[in-house]
C-alpha cells in the first residue's frame, strides 16, 4: 500500500463545482496511481464530463483540493494543466481540419532554423508521434483528408507529444471499429507501462472490464464507489450508476402496422447513394443498417429535404413529395433527428423549451404574434413522457447532461407531430436509463401510427426496435431482413458484406 | 416500494433546484436589463458632481439635457436597426455610414419633387441596400463584417461618381420652400418646444423593435438563428428570410438616421453617416447585447444609447476632442466585450 501512495499521480480531495442552479461536482474525492487505468463511469448528468472538466483548467472556481505526484496545484486555466502534465482527449476533436498532420501534431511548437520553419524535423516528429499510436500516414495530409479513426489516434498522439503524467480519455472509442479499439487498448497498455496514469471514461463497460485497474462510479454528481475492476461484476457497476436494477431492456408490444405511407423509387445522390427503392407503413419502423460511410446520413437528408436527389421520387400517402428544403419537408410531415446534437440539432444557450418548440413556430403564432404560452402544455407533456431532468422548461440546454440533450432533440420533433419521422443515431452516446425512455418513446410514436425509419450503428437497438431493416452497403440497399432474421450477428454479418473486415461494434 | 420513493425524493429536489435555478435566472436578467440604465445613472451622476465641484458647466441646464437625448436619439436609431443584424448572429452592418449618407443625398436631390416622394425614394434605396446585404449574407453565406465594409466602400465610390464629391444644399435643390422647411423639419420639429421628432421615433422604434424580438414568431426564429444557425436550419426556419429581413430592419433606420443626420447639418455630404457604425455597436453591446447572437434586448440597446449621448456630453464639457473620445469610446467597447465573455465563461456558458 505505502509502495502505491508514492505512486500515487493524481489527488482530488472534496472538489465541488457549482453552476448556477446546480451542484455539478458535489464534493468529490477520487485518486489515481501512476501507471493505473482507472475507468470513471456515470451516466449522462452524473458529473464526471464536469469533473474531468475540472482536471483540464476550464474552470477558476471549483472548490477542494487537487494535487499532482503529491504537490498541491491550482488547475484554473488550460495552460497550467498541461503545465503539471494533465493530457486531455475528448470525444469531439480538437484538430483544425485545413492543416497538415504535422502542423496539428506540433502546433505551438514547431521545430525551427533560425526564424524559418525545420519541415524537414517536424516531419520526422511528426512520424514518431504517429508511430507511437501506431499509424503510418504521410504527416503533410490536411486532416480533412483522413478518416474519423485516424484523426482520432492523430488526436492521442498530440496530446502525447506534450508528455503527460496523466491521461484524462473522453469516450476515446465512440467512433472507433473494433481493429481499432484494440489498437488503442495496445496504445493505453503501454502508456500504462511506462507510468502514465490513464483516467478512461467510457459508457461501454466490457471496455472498461478489458482495460481498466480501477473503477469509479457516480450518480448525480457524487460519487458512489470506487472498486478494483477484479472484486466487481457488471452488474453492479450498472446498479451503482442507475441507482436500479436495470430489467428488461426491450419488451415487445403487439404492433398494428397499417397501408403504405412512405414510398421512395430510384432515389440517388450521386456519388454518396444509389437507386435506393423502399415503402415503409404507417406504425412501422423501418431500420436502416450500414457502417459508416455507406450512405445511410446522406440518404436522411435528402429524404429530409436538406439537400437535392439527383434522381427518382418520393411519395408520401400516395403524393408526390417535393421540397426545396426542410420547412418544406415538415409542413408535408416529415421530420429529421440529426446525428449531430450539438452543431446541428440544438440551440445549447437556448432554454429546452425554445428549442422543443422550435419547429412549431409558425403553428403558435396567430396575428404575427407568437404565444410560447401556448406550446407550454405541450412542452410539460413531452418533458414529462421523456423523464427530462430538471425538469424545467426554462433551462439552457447546453447545461444538461448529454442524455437529457438527446431526449430535448426527440422532444423537438415529438412536438412537431411528424407523419414520417427519420432518426438519426437517436441514442449515441447516452447512458442506459436514457437511452431506454428514447427508446419507449419511440416505440410509443411507432404504436400511434408514425412511419419511423431508424438510422443506427447500434445494433441491439436495430434489432429491438425494428419490424424490418434494410442493409445499406456502399451506398446500395443490398438485402432486407424481417425481424424474425434480425440478430446482432446477422446484422454485423450483411452490413459488412460477409466479408466481416473492419467490424463496427454493437454498443450497449 | 424502495423505488417509487426515491422516484418522489427525487422529484421534489428537481422541483426545489427549479424554482432557485429560474428565480435566479429571472433576477439575472432583471439585474442585467437594469444594469445599462444603472450605468447610465452614474454617468448622470458623473456630470452632476463635476458641475457641482465647477469641472464643467452648463451640464444641468434644460437645453444640455436636451442635447444630450438628441444625439443619444440618433445613434440610438440606427442601434435599435443594427440590433437585429447583431440578434440573428451577424455581428454587425458596416454599410450604414455610408447608407446613411447615401440616402440623405437621394432625398436632398429629390426634394425639388417634393418631400414625401424624397423621403419615400430615400427609404426604399435604404431597403434595397438591406435587402442585398441580407441576400448575399444569408444565401451565400458571405462574412457580415467583410461584405458590408466592401459595400460601405462601393456605396461611397457610387456616391463620389454621382455627385462628383460635391456636396449638396436642400435650399439650392429644393422646388419650394415647404419641401425644404420640411426636410429641416426632420431633426428640428420639436414637440411642445421640447421633445425632438427623433427622440420621438426612437421611442416609436424602441417600442416597435422589442414587440418584434420578443412577441413575434420572426422574433423566435431570429433568436433561434442567433443561437445557433444550423440548428434553426434544421427545424425547418428559413434562415435566409429570417437574415434578409434582419439586414432590411437594419438598413430601415439607418435610412431614418440618414435622414435626420442630413436634416441636422442641412448638406448631403459622404462623411455624414461616418462614425455611426461604431456608436450603434458600442450602444448594443453597452446594451447586454452579445455579438454572438441571440441574447440582449432592444430596451437594453436603449440604455446603450443613453450612455453613449451621456459619455460624448460630459467629455465634450470636460473638453475633451473628438479623437481622444473617439480613444475613450473605443476602450470602453473594449472592456465591455471583455467583461461579457468572461462573465459567460465563469456561467459555463461559453459554448458554441
Amino acid at each position: 500500500m505505502s509502495e502505491r501512495e508514492i505512486g500515487l499521480a493524481l489527488e482530488m480531495k472534496r472538489v465541488s463545482k457549482r453552476f448556477p442552479g446546480t451542484i455539478a461536482v458535489d464534493d468529490v474525492s477520487f485518486e489515481v496511481f501512476a501507471g493505473e487505468v482507472h475507468a470513471l463511469v456515470g451516466e449522462n448528468g452524473a458529473g464526471k464530463s464536469t469533473l474531468m472538466k475540472v482536471l483540464a483548467g476550464s474552470f477558476d472556481d471549483y472548490t477542494g483540493q487537487i494535487s499532482v505526484k503529491g504537490s498541491d496545484v491550482k488547475l484554473h486555466s488550460p495552460p497550467e494543466a498541461k503545465k503539471h502534465g494533465i493530457g486531455m482527449i475528448y470525444q469531439e476533436l480538437s484538430l483544425a481540419r485545413p492543416i497538415s498532420i504535422t502542423e496539428n501534431l506540433l502546433a505551438g511548437r514547431l521545430p525551427k532554423k533560425g526564424i524559418f520553419l525545420d519541415k524537414g524535423r517536424a516531419r520526422s516528429q511528426a512520424r514518431e508521434l504517429l508511430a507511437r499510436v501506431g499509424l503510418d500516414l504521410d504527416p503533410d495530409l490536411p486532416i480533412e483528408d483522413i478518416s474519423q479513426h485516424e484523426a482520432q489516434l492523430v488526436e492521442i498522439a498530440k496530446v502525447l507529444g506534450n508528455g503527460p503524467g496523466i491521461l484524462v480519455m473522453d469516450e476515446p472509442t465512440s467512433a472507433l471499429s473494433r481493429e481499432e479499439v484494440d489498437r488503442l487498448f495496445e496504445i493505453i497498455l503501454s502508456l500504462k507501462n511506462r507510468g502514465i496514469a490513464v483516467v478512461y471514461i467510457s459508457h461501454h463497460l466490457p471496455e472498461i472490464f478489458r482495460i481498466a485497474d480501477r473503477v469509479t462510479v457516480m450518480r448525480d454528481g457524487k460519487k458512489i464507489a470506487t472498486k478494483n475492476v477484479a472484486d466487481v461484476s457488471r452488474e453492479e457497476i450498472v446498479q451503482m450508476m442507475v441507482g436500479r436494477s436495470v430489467k428488461e431492456f426491450y419488451k415487445r408490444d403487439e404492433r398494428k402496422i397499417g397501408e403504405i405511407r412512405f414510398k421512395v423509387s430510384g432515389l440517388s445522390r450521386f456519388g454518396f447513394f444509389h437507386d435506393i427503392s423502399f415503402e415503409a407503413r404507417r406504425g412501422e419502423t423501418l431500420g436502416i443498417c450500414g457502417l459508416s460511410g455507406a450512405g445511410r446520413s446522406e440518404l436522411a437528408k435528402v429524404l429530409a429535404g436538406l439537400d437535392a436527389a439527383d434522381e427518382g421520387a418520393i411519395e408520401l400517402d400516395g403524393k408526390p413529395v417535393k421540397s426545396r428544403n426542410m420547412a418544406e419537408a415538415l409542413e408535408q410531415g416529415i421530420a429529421y433527428l440529426t446525428e449531430d446534437r450539438k452543431l446541428e440539432g440544438l440551440a445549447l444557450r437556448l432554454a429546452l423549451n425554445e428549442n422543443v418548440l422550435a419547429p412549431i413556430v409558425d403553428r403558435l403564432t396567430s396575428a404575427a404574434v407568437y404565444s410560447k404560452a401556448k406550446g407550454a402544455p405541450l412542452v410539460a407533456r413531452l418533458i414529462e413522457e421523456l423523464a427530462i431532468y430538471p425538469p424545467d422548461p426554462e433551462r439552457t440546454v447546453g447545461n444538461l447532461s448529454g442524455g437529457n440533450q438527446q431526449k430535448v432533440l426527440l422532444a423537438k420533433w415529438l412536438a412537431s407531430g411528424p407523419k414520417v419521422l427519420i432518426l438519426d443515431e437517436p441514442t449515441r452516446g447516452v447512458d442506459i436509463g436514457a437511452k431506454m425512455t428514447i427508446h419507449a418513446s419511440i416505440e410509443k410514436l411507432a404504436r400511434e401510427g408514425c412511419t419511423v425509419l431508424l438510422i443506427s450503428s447500434d445494433l441491439p437497438e436495430l434489432v429491438g426496435l425494428s419490424d424490418r431493416v434494410m442493409i445499406m452497403r456502399k451506398g446500395h440497399f443490398t438485402r432486407e431482413m424481417s425481424f424474425e432474421e434480425c440478430s446482432e450477428e446477422s446484422l454485423l454479418l450483411a452490413a459488412n458484406g460477409e466479408a466481416g473486415q473492419g467490424l463496427a461494434e454493437g454498443r450497449a | 416500494m424502495a423505488d417509487s420513493q426515491e422516484k418522489t425524493a427525487r422529484a421534489a429536489a428537481a422541483r426545489d433546484k427549479d424554482r432557485r435555478s429560474t428565480g435566479s435566472s429571472a433576477a439575472g436578467r432583471l439585474v442585467s436589463s437594469a444594469g445599462v440604465y444603472g450605468i447610465a445613472a452614474i454617468f448622470l451622476l458623473v456630470g452632476v458632481l463635476l458641475q457641482l465641484t465647477g469641472v464643467i458647466h452648463g451640464f444641468l441646464s434644460v437645453q444640455n439635457m436636451l442635447n444630450i437625448v438628441d444625439a443619444a436619439a440618433l445613434v440610438g436609431i440606427v442601434a435599435v436597426g443594427m440590433a437585429f443584424v447583431t440578434y440573428s448572429g451577424n455581428f454587425a452592418d458596416m454599410s450604414v455610414p455610408t447608407t446613411m449618407g447615401f440616402t440623405g443625398y437621394v432625398c436632398i436631390e429629390l426634394l425639388r419633387y417634393g418631400f414625401i416622394p424624397a423621403v419615400i425614394v430615400a427609404l426604399l434605396l435604404g431597403l434595397l441596400i438591406g435587402f442585398m446585404n441580407g441576400y448575399v449574407i444569408g444565401k451565400f453565406k458571405a462574412n457580415p463584417i467583410i461584405w458590408t465594409l466592401a459595400v460601405n466602400y462601393v456605396t461611397m465610390g457610387v456616391i463620389r461618381l454621382i455627385w462628383v464629391n460635391k456636396q449638396i444644399y436642400p435650399d439650392m435643390r429644393g422646388s419650394g420652400q415647404t419641401a425644404v422647411a420640411l426636410f429641416d423639419g426632420i431633426y428640428r420639429l420639436r414637440f411642445f418646444n421640447l421633445i425632438g421628432l427623433p427622440v420621438v421615433i426612437l421611442v416609436i422604434l424602441v417600442i416597435a423593435g422589442q414587440f418584434v424580438m420578443t412577441k413575434t414568431s420572426f422574433g423566435a426564429k431570429l433568436k433561434l438563428t442567433g443561437s445557433s444557425l444550423r440548428a434553426a436550419k434544421l427545424s425547418g426556419i428559413n434562415v435566409e428570410r429570417v437574415i434578409i429581413s434582419a439586414f432590411v430592419l437594419t438598413a430601415f433606420t439607418a435610412t431614418i438616421g440618414g435622414l435626420a443626420v442630413t436634416s441636422l447639418s442641412r448638406v448631403g455630404a459622404w462623411y455624414n453617416g461616418a462614425g455611426y457604425d461604431f456608436k450603434a455597436v458600442t450602444a448594443i453591446v453597452i446594451g447586454g447585447m452579445t455579438l454572438a447572437g441571440g441574447r440582449g434586448s432592444i430596451l437594453g440597446v436603449l440604455g446603450g444609447a443613453l450612455i453613449i449621448g451621456l459619455l460624448n456630453n460630459v467629455l465634450t464639457l470636460l473638453g475633451v476632442g473628438t479623437f481622444s473620445q473617439d480613444m475613450i469610446r473605443g476602450a470602453i467597447f473594449i472592456v465591455v466585450v471583455g467583461i461579457n465573455a468572461k462573465s459567460l465563461r465563469s456561467l459555463g456558458r461559453d459554448d458554441a
